[in-house]
């Protein structure tokens, strides 16, 4: 029999973990395979607007006549592409950055985390606005600007790992036998720190996905891409409320909490499993941001 | 400790001139300016020229930061592109209006997340405990916007509180209302946004009061006081509330920076006339230079709630400044 | 007027000079519609709340763009003349008028004792320097006003009730453009020029002097510009006084709070009721919704400079019209406008009632007949479906791909609309993306360019396509202006530039004769559309809607009658 790894057997251990996997399991078919599984086209006006649900349309339709099932499988397509994409430039970014300054230290590092540091406090929400001013309403900018925000507290968190895997004796030998820094980056140090960097992306998928139902909700987001945030923004604007069209109103928002608790618990649970200081480190929060930060800490 | 304080304050004011001229440099790279946006049939190239050279757009970058300096140390902002008022004022009206709410429901927040944060460490690994974590994690993961449209949908109507603005449209039009029933109006319009405000923080506070008192009551004096046949509810929150409490006053104070830039949802559902309803209109309207005094008042205010949290640090916990 | 308005043109009722010549010498109506309230006796007092989406921007009649300060600044500065609710012209500060024979010089005789709320007088000289500050600044500081003093050579005032107006030309639009003009304190307004160029006037701001000085039905209590805006009756008003003791206006950005509000009793009258929640209200006991023939119509507006650089295929008719067929508009008035629009084809749109040509042959719904004229032109489709416009001598080989602004300030769903208008053109290959304008003034920044010289005939290079709506007067004199070449830079927002379209123009301004007139307004018409400067999408219908607590509440006279506010009671 096959050892379950310590984040895997987290995991796969607790319910709350179980459940947040079987979630985003159904989420990404959803998304995946989300074009043959929508009953109608995303742009087809196939009732009258705000209908209540029926048992051709389970949702309803929208403020357009578009049904509301079609909107919401093709909104987890969008939502997820940007949570997973913006995720990915913030562990790009925020893993380079770590790993370097954590593996080279001295002035590299005082340099890139003075640097962190200052993004750090720069209060990201009128950030974010400037950007989508400059850049644009695009999804690529809203994934940009995602990555743009949330690259620092990976920064910090891979940091502190590197330089504890740089000082394990076997990272020391093989740098005393001679491996380049290359080497030593790629075959010793990032495969070690890799499963933390996955965790922390999962986290900061559940991040990545709230922001960009903020942005769009703000009027910046991509005004012809059909997410989440989108959906939430057109039953405001479609005064779904106002005709007491809950149906309009309450899915999109209930599938981003939902999706956002289940990265939260599969997350969490990996990163407790493979650094249990986190558990404690609650007095090491460098930043503490309202929204949406629960999870943010260097550990440092 | 002399050296950390400085330290910390000087990391501060550095800060705070990066923010400045971040400020400075992200605005200049916006598109248009405050001479694009006339429109009359007067503006000629020459006369866009000679409005740029008034407002001293033609000069170099350096003289124009120069400028933009002496005006922030003055306090002097600028003025809106719209409405020609100075910034200062018109961002002072609207904090005005945000203080309050956001006070509201902080405090609502603090004292419902302390509650239920202390409940659940005290009862840990009960069905109360998972119960309130997960209803904790809930809010957290609500997209704010939606959790206000949620508010508006299904609570308002039932507790029949208003949902929009500032004030009753129809209380004091003649100037003739008594302080008092304008206060409690105002009370009123207050209330739903802070409740959103607040259970949005609940999540994150109640979350953070549990592990913060779970560490507290992990340490040995907690076991001494029971050893001593200290009843629990005593333990719980003469020796481990107090003790979690500074830990938890730093991250809200660390928190209430953002918290102000925060609100822009929840101002723009509930027409609440604030600071983040100020920034979606300025976005809206183009107004930069409105746009640039919310960036600096919010700057400066999560630099300054930082350091605050910096300077209490050494207080909790003495190894910070040795490290 | 963008959502907006300015001012309007002229006398839809007057074919001959002298008939115009000689206002009844009565009260002006206080006629209100299909609620007038008849001979009962009027119940006098209380305060009428308004809830409202649009704002108001200033009080400077020189310097504003929101439609609601146009309402405001009627109801509190004094006008020669005001519309009624059939928009014929009756008295509001001029008793009676007339016109000399060769139709250049109009008398104005004025009710005596009307005071500016600072207690000074008011009297004609503050009427004549008014108008001849207008025309004095026209082309810069004043130029806002420009099209109310069209023609006009001087005014001057002989007595403090007399104002005599000489024009250059005999002009058809003298009291539509008059009866738009608010009359300013010359004592408060006068000191203010300072540079001899009118800046310091055009960069007045009254509402930040409160008390403003005011001399009209009501005057301000309380401004806030998004918020509760109080207008108080004023005892002093030389015409009828209003019924209200006072009126307050109040801004939303959320039209479900301001329904709230209406429904918990907190509001009287909503001036527009959402297309999106007209359900709901009706639905509700004691309130009324009143709807009524709108003024404002949408549109798809097209760069049409013909110096544009980019895209010029776009400048082709022929492309716009085949583009034309794959809007669905009636999809549009069934999903933005929960049906209340109707199609237009006109840019005077059908308040033009009169001057609207009928006669313009509509383009029908066809994505086959588009896409068999898309084709017929070359346009032909790349191995991706899209459209690709061959290379000519100043552009390379393009997709047919555009952006298009939609401004943020629109009072219906302009994503929505793009959206159909979207899914129609991918139909026909053709890819459009959404830019975001802002609001109305950043919108305009947006069309115009930063570069915009009428002089030197730049600007108007950057956008391809923008969706927005205008509100036009019931004379078409205003609206037929915006696509001259003197309104480049200013209301022209398409940066059309047809020497024979803008001689058209002048001919109608003094063409006195109705039907003479009718002819020409129709062939500009013709013009446009045959062009396709706009593609007139639906003209909206007008929804207001009051507590049935209220009477005489006429919305049609929004913004063109002092009765519009003052005339409304208890019931």
């Amino acid at each position: 029999m096959k050892r379950r790894g310590p984040v895997l057997q987290a995991v796969l251990g607790e319910w709350q973990s179980r459940i947040g996997l079987a979630i985003l399991f159904v989420t990404l078919i959803a998304a995946v395979f989300g074009q043959l599984l929508e009953p109608y086209g995303i742009d087809q006006q196939v009732g009258g607007t705000l209908d209540p649900p029926s048992s051709a349309h389970w949702l309803g339709t929208d403020g357009g006549g578009v049904d509301l099932v079609t909107l919401l499988i093709a909104g987890a397509r969008v939502s997820l592409i940007v949570g997973f994409a913006g995720a990915a430039v913030a562990m790009v970014i925020g893993g380079l950055v770590g790993v370097l300054s954590g593996f080279f230290g001295g002035k590299t590092d005082a340099a890139l985390m003075r640097v962190t540091d200052y993004f750090l406090v720069l209060p990201d929400v009128p950030l974010l606005i400037i950007v989508a001013a400059i850049w644009g309403r695009s999804l690529q900018n809203i994934v940009l600007i995602i990555g743009l925000i949330y690259w620092t507290s990976t920064a910090r968190l891979i940091r502190a790992q590197v330089k504890s895997v740089r000082e394990r004796v076997y990272v020391r030998r093989a740098q005393a036998l001679g491996a380049s820094n290359t080497r030593l980056i790629f075959r010793h140090i990032v495969p070690q720190i890799a499963p933390l960097l996955i965790a922390n992306t999962v986290l900061m998928v559940a991040q990545a996905i709230f922001l960009e139902t903020f942005i769009t909700f703000l009027g910046l987001g991509d005004p012809s891409a059909i997410s989440w945030g989108k959906l939430i923004e057109n039953s405001f604007k479609d005064d779904a409320v106002l005709n007491g069209a809950w149906w309009a109103v309450v899915p999109p928002g209930l599938a981003v909490t939902i999706v956002i608790l289940a990265c939260t618990l599969v997350g969490q649970s990996m990163e407790d499993a493979l650094n249990p200081r986190l558990r404690v480190g609650h007095l090491s929060v460098r930043r503490f941001r309202v929204r949406p930060a629960l999870r943010e800490r260097d550990g440092a | 400790m002399g050296r950390y304080a400085a330290k910390r304050i000087g990391f501060a004011l550095i800060t705070v001139l990066v923010a400045i001229t971040l400020n400075f440099v992200l605005f200049r790279a916006l598109p248009g300016d405050a001479v694009s946006a006339l429109r009359c049939k007067a503006c000629t190239a020459a006369f866009r020229a000679a409005q740029r050279h008034d407002l001293g757009l033609d000069r170099p970058l350096v003289t124009q930061y120069g400028l933009y300096l002496k005006g922030i140390a003055s306090g002097d902002l600028g003025s809106s592109l719209r409405t020609e008022a100075p910034v200062r004022g018109a961002i002072w009206e609207a904090i005005k209006n945000t203080v309050p709410m956001v006070t509201l429901g902080t405090v609502f927040s603090i004292v419902f997340g302390i509650i239920a944060g202390v409940i659940s460490a005290w009862r840990r690994g009960t069905f109360v405990d998972k119960i309130t974590q997960q209803t904790a994690l809930a809010f957290y993961s609500m997209p704010t916007q939606w959790l206000a449209l949620l508010i508006v949908l299904f609570v308002a109507g039932a507790v029949g509180l208003p949902t929009s603005g500032l004030a009753d449209p129809s209380i004091d039009i003649l100037g003739d209302a008594s302080t008092w029933s304008i206060l409690v109006d105002r009370f009123q319009h207050m209330v739903l946004p802070s409740l959103t405000l607040g259970l949005v923080l609940y999540g994150d506070y109640s979350l953070i009061v549990r592990s913060a008192m779970l560490e507290t009551l992990g340490e040995d004096y907690v076991l001494t006081a029971r050893a001593k046949g200290l009843s629990s509810w005593r333990i719980v929150w003469r020796h481990g509330l107090r003790n979690a409490l500074l830990p938890i006053v730093t991250l809200v104070a660390l928190s209430l920076g953002f918290v102000i830039g925060g609100t822009y949802t929840i101002e723009f559902i509930f027409s609440y006339p604030g600071i983040g309803y100020a920034t979606v209109e300025a976005i809206d309207q183009r107004d930069y230079p409105i746009l640039q005094g919310i960036f600096l008042l919010v700057t400066f205010s999560v630099i300054g709630f930082n350091l605050i949290a910096d300077l209490l640090y050494p207080k909790l916990d003495p190894r910070v400044v040795s490290s | 007027m963008r959502r907006v308005l300015v001012v309007l043109g002229v006398a839809v009722t007057c074919t001959v000079l002298t008939a115009c010549g000689g206002g009844s010498a009565t009260t002006p109506t206080t006629s209100s519609g299909s609620t007038s309230p008849g001979p009962v006796a009027v119940k006098e007092g209380g305060i009428l709340r308004i809830g409202t989406g649009n704002y108001i921007d200033s009080f400077n009649p020189w310097n504003w763009i929101e439609s609601q300060s146009g309402m405001a600044m009627y109801e509190i500065y004094p006008a020669l003349v005001q519309y009624d609710h059939d928009f014929k012209f009756v008295p509001d500060w001029a008793q009676t008028w007339e016109t000399s024979a060769d139709g250049l010089t109009w008398t104005f005789h004025l009710q005596s004792g009307g005071q500016w709320s600072d207690g000074k007088p008011l009297t004609a000289d503050d009427a004549a320097w008014t108008i001849n500050t207008s025309v004095k600044y026209k082309d810069d500081a004043t130029a806002n006003a420009a099209v109310n003093v069209g023609h006009v050579v001087s005014a001057a005032a002989p007595d403090a009730n007399t104002l005599v107006i000489t024009y250059d030309k005999p002009s058809a639009t003298v009291l539509g453009g008059l009866g738009e003009m608010p009359i300013l304190p010359r004592h408060v307004w006068e000191p203010l020029d300072t540079d001899g160029k009118g800046s310091g006037l055009k960069k007045y701001r009254p509402e930040l002097h409160m008390p403003m000085v005011t001399a009209g039905a009501f005057t301000i209590a309380k401004y806030e510009k998004k918020g509760t805006t109080v207008f108080k009756a004023d005892p002093n008003f030389y015409g009828p006084k209003a019924h209200a003791q006072a009126v307050a206006l109040t801004f939303y950005t959320n039209p479900n709070a301001m329904i709230a509000d209406l429904k918990a009793g907190k509001l009287d009258y909503l001036d527009q009721v959402p297309f999106k929640a007209v359900k709901a209200v009706s639905a509700m006991p004691n309130v009324t919704v009143d709807k009524s023939a709108g003024a404002e119509f949408t549109d798809v507006t097209w760069n049409s400079n013909p110096k544009k650089k980019k895209h010029r295929e776009l400048l082709d008719p022929a492309v716009k019209k085949a583009l034309a067929m794959g809007i669905d508009r009636q999809r549009i008035i069934d999903v933005v406008f929960e049906g209340n629009a109707s199609l237009v084809d006109s840019v005077v749109g059908h308040v033009a009632g009169y001057f609207e040509n009928t006669n313009l042959v509509p383009t029908r719904f066809d994505i086959a007949a588009g896409n068999a004229a898309l084709d017929g032109l070359g346009y032909t489709r790349g191995a991706d479906g899209s459209r690709v416009v061959p290379a000519s001598a100043t552009e390379a080989a393009h997709p047919m791909a555009y952006d298009v602004m939609i401004p943020t300030s629109l009072d219906y769903d302009g994503d929505r609309t793009f959206q159909i208008i979207k899914d129609g053109w991918a139909q026909m290959g053709v890819k459009v993306t959404q830019v975001s304008g802002g609001d109305s003034t950043a919108g305009y920044a947006y069309e115009t360019g930063d570069n915009c010289d009428a002089t030197k005939g730049t600007g108007y290079e950057k956008f391809d396509i923008a969706l927005w709506d205008w509100v036009p007067y019931p004379d078409p004199d205003q609206q037929l202006s915006y696509m001259t070449k003197a309104q480049w830079c200013s209301w022209n927002d398409t940066g059309y530039d047809n020497p024979a379209y803008d001689a058209l123009y002048d001919q109608q301004s003094t063409t006195i004769d109705r039907t003479a007139r009718k002819v020409i307004v129709d062939q500009m018409q013709q013009m446009l559309f045959d062009a396709q400067i706009y593609t007139v999408i639906a003209n909206e219908v007008a929804l207001s809607a009051h507590s049935n607590a209220w009477v005489g509440i006429d919305q049609k006279v929004d913004a063109y009658s002092k009765t519009y506010l003052a005339a409304p009671h208890e019931a």
